[in-house]
């Protein structure tokens, strides 16, 4: 991909709205009476993998789906490199890319029509689309299999068309909600190297998943509960922080090592007693 | 708008039109099967139709005439009284349906180059019946005028026989040829509007119609690639079945000819907006199928499609203003049998193009609207 030369070394400050790829301040959506997301603030810096994570209905989706423009929120702002989506969504939509959560590509097209769709979609010259199809084919390992309708790719194959569609037109920064789910641990294995190979070359990640060997494969991480985000750092922050904040102990009384994992639950866990009281 | 952008949609909605042959079979051939059914059901039982002559002539002419309805299949020719009185026991009795009269003097007036009228009398207690009996009566007078100008050349021909079709019983009768112009834009109604309303919700159950909006595709650009070919596929539709109508049922064809193509293309886009709009405004595609099936029924009901509207009360009858089947039905009716044009039907074909535009509006609306959430 070509916007790899220089990505921005890691802020020691605070990053201004500008300099981040997504900056996100007091974000809330309701459906009616229900809270979706509430007043939540994060910012995610340019070439971070970014993890988001929490329960399910916890508020991931619709967080993406505004940070996308696809929906818009009842208050707060977004910066989406450098411009504001609220107002005007439809300025980055060139520069972002999306995986939904659900395999969204034309089950009923071919993998070659889906990828020249997409590549239409985004206004891709001729000789940009034959380069770009054939390294998407490459990445997705479907070479020869250009011409087999989508629908009968088994899922694995599917995700990595799916990612390749939505890199086609290199996005600076790309959205991922779940693109795990449901494939099997070779395929996640080889998914993941395939976004360390595009955050290698720069591309901002912004990744949802419940697998926690994934998160600790994050830059940073975000847990969110109920619309809120309850806890924000990298994986070895959240869990020194979260360890001595429980202060969990074994048998013999030795601080108990915390996996991500444990962490989540236990938030997971203390946030719903307290929300029972 | 960018042009680049719909015709891909196009594009991308004919390959997986091409791969989904009962929607294409839905929308292209089941309609000329609905319409030959439909027409069958119509035109099967009026063959052999029992028929009086009354042969009051007695030429060559007149044997002729009478011999070409024999020859024809939809006549029977079982009676010959002798004169006209005898034949109203006949048809009260329901023993002949049809009764040609031929009066003396036809075949003198014929070869003057005079207008010879005869009578044809039908039983219009069974409306199928009459409207077939006439209809065809019609028919086989102009061919034996034609073939009769054929024979003996143009240069002595006069106007010939001329069919006086009177239906007894019944006289405000409309003719079977009234049944496929109807049938031309209910069909189109029921084809096309229940396609249409799976578009756009089955897109949005997929997820794909998020993915779109993800991209630069814009909201009219999406709706635009999504109608077109629908509309292209309308404009197919109804020429097919158009086709069928005027061939294989011999319907005839008396108006304006632009002007029933206008109507009916007005009413189809009308129709595959409102099917849009349902899809627009449809949570599953099975709620959008249940919301053309509630709409389908007022739609028919009140068209004129099957009751004659002025034989309804007259709160119904304000009602059928809102029914655009009803102008798209009148239109057709009109130039089909009635001969009529531009200037009888502009308000229908006024009433039509508001309706198109206010549906296509409605559908851009609540496009916008539904995205939010
Ligand atoms: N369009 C909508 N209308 C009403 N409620 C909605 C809508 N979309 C989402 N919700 C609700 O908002 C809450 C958050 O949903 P969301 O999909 O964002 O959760 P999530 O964190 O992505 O969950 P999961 O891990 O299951 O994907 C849920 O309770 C959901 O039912
Ligand atoms: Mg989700």
């Amino acid at each position: 991909m070509t916007h790899s030369a220089h990505h921005p070394l890691p802020f020691i400050s605070e990053p201004t709205a500008t300099d981040s790829a997504i900056s996100v301040r007091g974000l809330t959506k309701r459906f009616g009476e229900f809270t979706a997301v509430s007043g939540i603030d994060f910012d995610v810096a340019r070439g971070e993998i970014f993890g988001f994570l929490g329960p399910n209905g916890s508020g991931k989706t619709t967080t993406m789906r505004m940070l996308t423009g696809t929906i818009a929120p009842q208050s707060g702002s977004i910066r989406i490199l450098g411009e504001d989506v609220v107002a005007s969504p439809e300025k980055v939509k060139r520069r972002i890319g999306y995986m939904s959560q659900k395999f969204s590509l034309f089950e009923d097209l071919t993998v070659d029509e889906n990828l020249r769709f997409y590549a239409g979609v985004y206004d891709l010259p001729a000789d940009e689309f034959v380069k770009q199809r054939a390294y998407v084919l490459e990445m997705a390992g479907l070479v020869g299999r250009e011409k087999e309708l989508t629908a009968n790719l088994s899922v694995g194959w599917k995700q990595r068309l799916a990612l390749g569609a939505a890199t086609i037109h290199e996005p600076e920064l790309l959205f991922l909600d779940e693109p795990t789910s449901g494939v099997d641990p070779v395929a996640r294995r080889h998914f993941w190297d395939l976004l360390y190979d595009l955050a290698g070359q720069g591309v901002t990640l912004f990744v949802t998943t419940h697998y926690m060997e994934e998160a600790t494969q994050c830059g940073r991480l975000a847990f969110m509960y109920a619309g809120r985000i309850i806890a924000e750092g990298s994986p070895r922050e959240i869990r020194e922080q979260h360890l001595l904040d429980i202060g969990d102990r074994d048998d013999s009384g030795r601080l108990r090592t915390a996996s991500i994992e444990d962490v989540f639950v236990r938030l997971v866990t203390r946030e719903r007693e307290e929300a029972g009281r | 708008m960018n042009w680049k952008h719909v015709r891909l949609l196009i594009w991308k909605e004919f390959l997986q039109l091409r791969r989904d042959p009962i929607l294409l079979a839905l929308l292209l051939i089941l309609p000329v099967l609905q319409l030959v059914m439909l027409g069958y059901v119509v035109g099967a039982d009026v063959k052999h139709l029992s028929t009086a002559v009354v042969d009051l002539d007695r030429t060559v002419t007149s044997r002729r005439l009478a011999e070409s309805f024999a020859s024809s299949g939809y006549y029977d020719i079982t009676q010959r009284p002798a004169k006209e009185s005898d034949l109203r026991p006949l048809l009260d009795r329901g023993d002949v349906k049809v009764a040609l009269v031929i009066p003396e003097g036809t075949e003198s007036r014929v070869s003057a180059g005079e207008a010879a009228p005869v009578g044809i009398v039908v039983d219009g207690s069974d409306s199928r019946t009459a409207s077939v009996g006439s209809g065809y009566a019609s028919q086989l007078i102009a061919v034996f005028n034609a073939k009769r100008i054929a024979e003996q050349g143009i240069s002595i021909a006069g106007p010939g026989i001329d069919a006086r079709v009177r239906v007894e019983y019944n006289p405000s009768l409309r003719a079977v040829n009234s049944m496929v112009p109807s049938l031309l834009a209910t069909i189109l109604l029921l084809t096309m509007s229940s396609v249409m309303s799976q578009a756009v919700v089955g897109e949005r159950e997929r997820g794909t119609l998020e993915l779109m909006f993800v991209t630069p595709i814009s909201r009219g650009e999406y709706l635009v690639g999504k109608l077109t070919p629908y509309i292209l596929i309308g404009v197919v539709q109804m020429s097919l079945t158009a086709l069928v109508g005027r061939t294989w049922f011999g319907v005839p064809f008396h108006g304006q000819l632009w002007v029933a193509v206008l109507g009916l293309f007005l009413f189809m886009l009308t129709t595959v907006a409102l099917g849009l709009f349902i899809s627009l405004v449809s949570h599953t595609r099975q709620q959008a199928q249940q919301v053309v099936i509630f709409i389908m029924l007022p739609f028919f009901v009140l068209s004129g499609f099957i009751f004659p509207v002025a034989s309804m009360p007259t709160v119904l009858q304000v009602v059928t203003y809102a029914i655009p089947l009803r102008y798209a039905i009148e239109i057709l009716r009109g130039t089909f049998i009635q001969g009529a044009g531009a200037r009888e039907l502009i308000w229908q074909l006024l009433a039509l193009a508001g309706f198109s535009v206010v549906m296509l509006t409605l559908a851009l609306f609540s496009f916008h609207k539904r995205l939010s959430d």
